[in-house]
């Protein structure tokens, strides 16, 4: 909870939205719409939790339409760094994400005015979306690193993660240009969300996607090789007299390997 | 010498992966090239690692030899001719399969192919740029290609392959001219310098092709890159760092890599190492290398003939800093990029952001270790609106022994200081068994 809220004589009212990005753009737009006074309105992305006194909480129904047009107006007047920075930032799993970005547009809109908000990082809310946007940016190039294909039977690959932040849409365009003419899917256990790329189409992401448990499992023949090449070649590379475990995990922290090739013991083995 | 014909790709990628491991360079970076819609691959400018080994060094490139046949007799690589190990060699066939493969599957973010001299350094490189050709043509590979330009290859087969990989990459493999002579009978300073002045040049050269047509092919776009094995023979830090800043100034390299020296081989003429590779070492000239790159330092600034090695219990940065409190405090408030990075505790990051925020109202300490300062090293060389954090002595004894305190571990190899423990070093006092 945040003193700004809690100094408030007035009653607040906050707009509660769905996790997407979209929902909390949607929820920026009826709060501003809303003529509470800036002061007195807030948004919340995700269910209620921990309700607060005196408060009024609305539930918001996402639009895409109004979600565009706020987008477009952050992308205007503040410009393109701060749209990336606040579009990150709503990606994140944060509970009091969208109270943070809320703050932040309404001092780049209506208190500064100005481009370039995120560079100012000594306002509170301002530094907090930069570090949520930091650190779901982060954790997108972790999984551009560290995210394993593995060919199916039918030819796709497939490859699957478990991220905190819905780290799907920072991903799509790096894969599809890297791989124009290959099929493949992310898929996303966390979230339950699946980025599917066919080829020389454009990516798509699948919201509430149920897979095929048993068809991501039958890998193709010629994988299984490809998986144990990989392994030697990652233990050869290794010089024995340097080894140093420490600093293997901190650059690649154990959570990751759960799908990584190198790092899946095989039950064939 | 031992020689099988038939070997199966698994064995042979083993024994050549092995081989190529003490080359340390692994980056992918330096280049930005989109996809083209149609082909395989693109790259990125910062480079990507995929994996890291079980020694913490990451895994960026497909790091083989194209084989480990050589017939140079140098006295610290494994490969050399009068070692008894098992030879093999891929076929440009097998090189590109592995690459295109292990890429779809995101293992790799490109190939970095070197080669151990089979007959002659020219039959060599025409391998390599066979291999590279087919990779790149056939193939269509728009991932990341380093390659090694061998010295004492015909220039031409140079030149060719250069169009065709991103960064080309000579070893200089030991820092003086003399040491070299010693271990590596078969090779000179100058013949290796060579093909480095020749690649440096094509890619002036070819820097004024690309502004009059821009679809000209690109000659290394990533730049050069070289390394040098540290302490396998008796240079001092200075002449190291020295050596590096002239390869940075005169040879336009995009980098050098120090290489902590591993013994494989027993020899008279090599060192023993009891203490393992020289790790320490090795990561100060890193830091240092850092410092002349990003920093804005010169060589002769870090150490001079007095002072020719690194401190092992502080990095370099700190230890010029104490060298010259005369420039410290310095207000973050008002001082230029150039001073701030000068600072101990902050980095180029953090240097640009605390430019960018002060311009729309004031610093504090809290918000400057937001913004990436360290400040358990930056506190007693900063003033924010004139205040230092805590009241300080600015002397040099005060501050070096707090910032040992507050210095990350210090590596055992730091030799001589050790942590007092209750049991080992009191228990006899107390009479405690």
């Amino acid at each position: 909870m945040r003193s700004t809220i809690e100094e408030q004589e007035e009653e607040c009212t906050v707009f509660v939205c769905e996790e997407s990005v979209d929902g909390i753009l949607t929820a920026v737009y009826d709060a501003w719409a809303s003529k509470l006074g800036l002061m007195n309105v807030s948004v919340q992305a995700g269910e209620y939790q921990n309700r607060r006194l005196f408060t009024r909480y609305r539930s918001v129904e996402t639009d895409h339409e109004k979600a565009a047009s706020v987008a477009s107006t952050i992308r205007r007047r503040m410009g393109m760094e701060d749209y990336q920075v606040l579009y990150q930032a709503a990606l994140s799993g944060d509970a009091h994400r969208g109270e943070d970005i809320f703050r932040t547009i309404v001092l780049g809109l209506a208190v500064w005015k100005r481009k370039n908000i995120t560079r100012s990082l000594q306002e509170p809310s301002v530094l907090r979306v930069f570090e949520l946007s930091r650190t779901v940016g982060n954790e997108a190039h972790r999984y551009r690193m560290f995210v394993r294909f593995r060919e199916l039977e039918n030819g796709v690959m497939c490859s699957e993660i478990e991220p905190e932040n819905q780290v799907l849409p920072l991903l799509g365009d790096h894969f599809s240009d890297r791989f124009p003419m290959v099929d493949f899917m992310i898929y996303d256990r966390t979230h339950r969300q699946c980025l599917v790329h066919r080829a020389q189409k454009p990516w798509v992401i699948l919201m509430e996607a149920d897979i095929d448990e048993e068809l991501i499992r039958r890998y193709s023949e010629k994988e299984q090789e490809y998986a144990r090449l990989w392994k030697g070649f990652v233990k050869s590379i290794a010089i024995q007299e340097r080894t140093n475990p420490r600093c293997q995990m901190n650059f690649m922290p154990k959570k990751f390997w759960k799908y990584m090739t190198e790092h899946i013991q095989e039950e064939a083995e | 010498m031992h020689i099988q014909q038939e070997m199966d790709l698994y064995e042979k990628l083993n024994i050549l992966t092995d081989a190529a491991k003490y080359d340390v360079a692994c980056t992918s970076s330096g280049v930005d090239r989109r996809g083209d819609g149609k082909h395989m691959g693109n790259c990125t400018a910062p480079g990507i690692c995929h994996s890291f080994s079980a020694d913490g060094r990451c895994i960026s490139l497909l790091k083989i030899l194209f084989t480990n046949e050589c017939i140079y007799d140098c006295k610290y690589c494994v490969n050399r001719s009068s070692n008894d190990v098992v030879r093999t060699s891929f076929t440009p066939e097998e090189v590109c399969q592995l690459t295109m493969e292990f890429y779809r599957r995101n293992f790799i973010e490109g190939l970095f192919l070197s080669s151990g001299i089979l007959h002659s350094p020219d039959y060599t490189m025409e391998l390599i740029y066979q291999t590279l050709f087919r990779l790149r043509e056939e193939y269509h590979f728009r991932g990341y290609i380093h390659v090694k330009a061998i010295p004492g290859a015909d220039p031409l087969l140079i030149e060719k392959t250069g169009f065709l990989a991103d960064r080309m990459s000579v070893n200089l493999e030991l820092p003086t001219a003399e040491s070299l002579k010693k271990l590596a009978p078969n090779k000179s300073r100058a013949k290796i310098l060579l093909p480095m002045r020749q690649v440096q040049e094509k890619m002036q050269e070819n820097s004024y092709d690309l502004v009059r047509y821009r679809q000209a092919p690109r000659f290394v776009p990533a730049g050069q890159s070289t390394q040098m094995i540290i302490g396998a023979t008796p240079e001092s830090d200075f002449q190291i760092i020295s050596v590096a800043e002239a390869l940075y100034k005169k040879f336009s390299l995009k980098r050098v890599f120090y290489s902590a020296f591993v013994a494989v081989n027993q020899d008279a003429q090599l060192p023993a190492l009891p203490g393992g590779p020289p790790l320490l070492r090795e990561h100060r000239l890193y830091q240092a290398d850092w410092l002349m790159r990003y920093y804005g330092f010169d060589a002769g600034e870090l150490l001079n003939e007095k002072h020719p090695n690194f401190n092992p219990l502080l990095d370099p940065k700190c230890d010029w800093a104490l060298a010259h409190l005369e420039l410290f405090p310095v207000e973050v408030s008002r001082a230029s990029l150039e001073t701030l990075l000068r600072v101990p505790g902050i980095g180029p990051k953090s240097a640009r952001r605390i430019v960018q925020a002060r311009r729309f109202g004031r610093l504090d300490y809290r918000s400057l270790g937001k913004m990436g300062v360290v400040l358990k090293r930056a506190l007693y060389f900063i003033t924010c609106n004139g205040r230092t954090m805590y009241p300080l002595r600015m002397e040099e004894d005060f501050i070096l022994r707090n910032l040992l305190a507050a210095e990350e571990r210090v590596p055992l190899e730091a030799a001589g200081y050790r942590q007092m423990t209750l049991f080992d070093d009191f228990s006899e006092q107390f009479g405690v068994s």
